[in-house]
């Protein structure tokens, strides 16, 4: 009987033990990915910026990943940098794609 | 004949290319710009243009006018009178910097050959400040206004006349540069200034009538009754970037001198009329 009772209880120990120290593996993983996303954001923001195209809220947003991420909430986090990352991108497009000066068409020049 | 077509549209591609990136002139620019506006709004006397919205909105005119009667920029004419004539520390004052004050808002924007720079007028008062060992003053809101409402107000009926001298090769890039802010599309709404005031003006955007750029340079500083103050040209630049969702860019920067270069180049020939009121 006591045999019996300290055999449940190491493996329930165990069980616990696994999945803490999954969890704990997951929280590590999930936290540098989200870091990455954040990083690629600002660069891609600083790329705008380096041509004068950045977005107003691009860098809100980011302040926003890196306060849910110390919270956290890895999830939210991500879908922000990633939303701040697209922002950067077309924001340095749109900049790229208005290098040179066009003058607009009902503007008439006698 | 596949060959000759492939040299028609090499041809057609060609000329559209060469058409819209045509290089204009100062003078041509400012013709075209202001051609457009008299068409655009054939009843506006020009010199009305001053009024921004109000010279194409009766209703809002009216409101306006209304306002004129007990003017909200008044107190900060005063201030600002206070403050023209306070000695600094040392023992001058903002006469000793500009002799011909106060009446000197249309000598701004001008190109400071020395420099090298579009100067404009707050930036001018601000290095009278730090060569007498003064702090600067904030470009967009406080004390700066209250000078500005005192210079601009004595200054009313000065006309605008910006110049681009041809001595210097450098000026004209800065005025070739605020053009090209000026219509260069930007921000998560991808507009330029030219959509909302050019293309655009006298439509209505939510409850707003869109100005006209046209004279959009002749009335600040602006009391405005959403921001309950006197604020700047500056100010409202950087209010209309965000506005568009792009992020604006440091007042009295380099952007913001050579959109002003250029704005207030575009309404050569119009009267002072600041301080303003404004929605």
């Amino acid at each position: 009987m006591h045999k019996t009772k300290v055999l449940k209880f190491s493996l329930l120990a165990g069980i616990l033990c696994s999945s803490m120290t999954t969890l704990a593996l997951a929280d590590d993983v999930s936290a540098a990915k989200v870091q990455k996303l954040i990083d690629a954001a600002d660069s891609a923001r600083k790329q705008a910026a380096e041509v004068g195209g950045e977005w107003r809220d691009t860098s809100k947003m980011i302040k926003k990943a890196k306060a849910l991420l110390e919270k956290g909430d890895f999830v939210a986090a991500a879908k922000l940098a990633n939303k701040a990352a697209k922002q950067g991108h077309l924001g340095y497009e749109q900049a790229m794609s208005q290098k040179e000066l066009t003058l607009p068409s009902y503007l008439h020049y006698e | 004949m596949k060959h000759l077509l492939r040299k028609l549209t090499l041809l057609v591609m060609t000329c559209g290319f060469v058409a819209s990136a045509q290089a204009t002139t100062p003078e041509e620019d400012l013709a075209a710009f202001q051609s457009f506006f008299k068409k655009r709004f054939p009843n506006v006397e020009t010199q009305d243009f001053i009024n921004g919205a109000y010279a194409i909105d009766p209703v809002g005119r009216e409101n306006w006018e209304a306002i004129e009667e007990f003017p909200p920029y008044e107190p900060f004419i005063d201030e600002g009178q206070a403050m023209w004539e306070a000695p600094f520390a040392n023992g001058k004052t903002y006469k000793d910097c500009f002799p011909d004050g106060p009446a000197i808002r249309g000598k701004y924007p001008h190109w400071d050959k020395e420099k090298g720079m579009v100067m404009t007028l707050p930036l001018a008062l601000n290095n009278c400040r730090k060569a007498n060992g003064e702090k600067p003053l904030k470009y967009k809101k406080g004390p700066i206004n209250n000078i500005l409402s005192y210079i601009s107000y004595e200054s009313r009926g000065q006309i605008t006349n910006v110049e681009i001298p041809s001595d210097d090769p450098k000026a004209l890039e800065a005025y070739e540069a605020g053009k090209k802010f000026y219509y260069t599309r930007r921000g998560q709404l991808n507009f330029s200034c030219a959509h909302c005031h050019l293309q655009n003006a006298g439509m209505i955007l939510r409850t707003e009538t869109l100005s006209p750029a046209l004279g959009h340079t002749t009335h600040f500083p602006v009391y405005r009754s959403k921001w309950g103050t006197v604020g700047t040209l500056h100010r409202r630049f950087t209010g209309c970037n965000k506005q568009v969702r792009a992020k604006p860019f440091k007042a009295h920067g380099e952007e913001y001198r050579n959109l002003e270069y250029f704005l207030t180049y575009m309404s050569n020939g119009l009267p002072l009329n600041g301080p303003g009121a404004r929605k």
